[in-house]
């Protein structure tokens, strides 16, 4: 009878799935259908967090919370380091959202090249899947107040040196699909 | 059959030839034949099952051995309407075709030869290997759909309204079918054994109603399901058909090439940073 019941509610639980692939695929789909546009790596938004980076490590640095600490009374100087945390939560929300867009641009290419190596697929399925992990446990951190805020700051320099690459390289593949690609596109 | 039987049956067979006029119609057959070959070989086989119980009675054995063997060339025939829909709602993608086609080949072959092994093991009775084989199968086809739509959503590609509806009727009927089986499955090996074994003859006579009142049951169950796909599947047919769109314009090989490593490289070094960062 557990078997029943196993088999069942996987019965049940594929066909939520489907479900909610299909509503998904519709509304991701909008009035496109069974095409992807290459012209549409354009209308990518390739890592928009990248503009605030200077403030960002402004506000994380470790100086900063030093000054806080020494000069402002105890109380606003707690309240200032609680909300800096809320915005470093922010912050890695954006580097989360940067990271699919890198992951997005990757996965557009696959689907417009003619070859794809399967290799590649599943090293970046898996780099997905743990980057997803690994926010998750960096987040829960940051929200309990055990991360201190400067280590951030590394991360925001790497985030800002990719981003730039892969606006200079989306540019040259929006360029290639209307035919005006010349250069090289590895950095 | 009882008259609710009689009246579920006839109004299958009015959809199934509405459908049919549908498909007709809508010259559904340039997008979809295998979906189209499966509509068919559903009404030939429903009256094929018809004409045989006029003929030959409900209780003839050749009837239900013509019933086993249209559930087989409908299971069959579904079967390949899946393949189909796999193949369309990718093969404008050639890499993404090419790397997916063989992932859902091996899956399918996988599934298939569990679903063989699983029903080998029942204990004697047609009925029960085929109801174990037609749990499997539509389970398998579930998981196979499933695939297939998280293959397409994790590209950003989208299917057309025609085979995204065509597929969400035949996953409706795959579930029906795949709770009812077990339901039925776990009845016959269960309180109903006895009705499968020559040595338990004398129980025959007792026992009859209670495996007809099953039967119908799950009779009409699947009749209802199968009517509701079928509405479904009428649904997408309403309008003219729209002609499938463009193959979009693949990339220069090359690029996937260059990028490709750059930035599963890029992400590596993203993840290598968030791993130091936990790091005490």
């Amino acid at each position: 009878m557990n078997d029943t019941y196993a088999i069942i509610l996987f019965a049940v639980a594929l066909c939520g799935i489907l479900l909610w692939l299909l509503s998904k695929g519709q509304k991701s789909s909008g009035k496109a259908a069974s095409s992807l546009d290459p012209s549409g790596i354009e209308g990518l938004p390739a890592a928009k967090h990248y503009a605030y980076f200077p403030q960002i490590r402004q506000a994380l640095s470790r100086a900063d919370s030093d000054y806080l600490l020494k000069n402002a009374p105890p109380g606003v100087a707690k309240r200032a380091l609680r909300e800096r945390r809320a915005i470093a939560r922010h912050f890695l929300q954006g580097l989360h959202e940067d990271f699919s867009n890198l992951a997005r641009l990757g996965r557009i290419i696959a689907a417009l090249s003619p070859e794809v190596s399967h290799k590649q697929e599943a090293t970046r399925l898996i780099l997905s899947v743990n980057f997803r992990f690994l926010y998750v446990l960096v987040w829960l951190r940051l929200a309990a107040g055990t991360l201190p805020l400067h280590q951030l700051e590394i991360l925001t320099g790497l985030v800002g040196r990719i981003a730039a690459r892969m606006d200079e390289a989306m540019t040259e593949i929006s360029a290639l699909s209307a035919g005006q690609f010349a250069g090289k596109i590895n950095a | 059959m009882n008259r609710l039987e009689i009246f579920l049956s006839l109004t299958s067979l009015l959809f199934q030839i509405l459908l049919c006029g549908f498909v007709f119609v809508r010259k559904a057959h340039r997008i979809l034949p295998l979906f189209v070959t499966f509509v068919y070989v559903v009404l030939a086989s429903t009256i094929c099952l018809f004409l045989t119980s006029q003929y030959f009675g409900f209780k003839s054995s050749l009837l239900y051995y013509v019933f086993w063997a249209a559930l087989f060339l409908f299971v069959a025939s579904r079967s390949l309407a899946i393949a189909e829909l796999c193949r369309y709602g990718l093969r404008k993608y050639r890499g993404i075709w090419a790397l997916v086609w063989r992932a859902l080949t091996a899956l399918s072959m996988l599934l298939v030869a569990h679903a063989a092994i699983s029903a080998w093991g029942q204990p004697n009775g047609i009925a029960i290997y085929w109801t174990s084989f037609a749990r499997d199968f539509a389970l398998a086809s579930l998981i196979i759909i499933a695939v297939l739509f998280l293959f397409l959503n994790y590209y950003g590609l989208a299917l057309d309204d025609l085979p995204k509806l065509v597929a969400l009727g035949i996953c409706f009927t795959c579930a029906v079918d795949a709770i009812g089986n077990t339901i039925l499955l776990n009845s016959f090996k269960g309180y109903l054994f006895p009705w499968f074994l020559e040595s338990q003859k004398a129980l025959w006579p007792s026992m009859e109603a209670l495996v007809r009142r099953v039967d119908d049951v799950w009779s009409a169950v699947h009749l209802i399901a199968f009517m509701i796909s079928i509405g479904i599947w009428c649904y997408a047919l309403r309008k003219p058909l729209v002609q499938p769109t463009e193959s979009p314009a693949l990339l220069p090989a090359h690029i996937y090439g260059e990028m490709s490593p750059a930035i599963n490289t890029h992400l590596a070094t993203f993840n290598q940073r968030l791993a130091e960062l936990l790091k005490p």
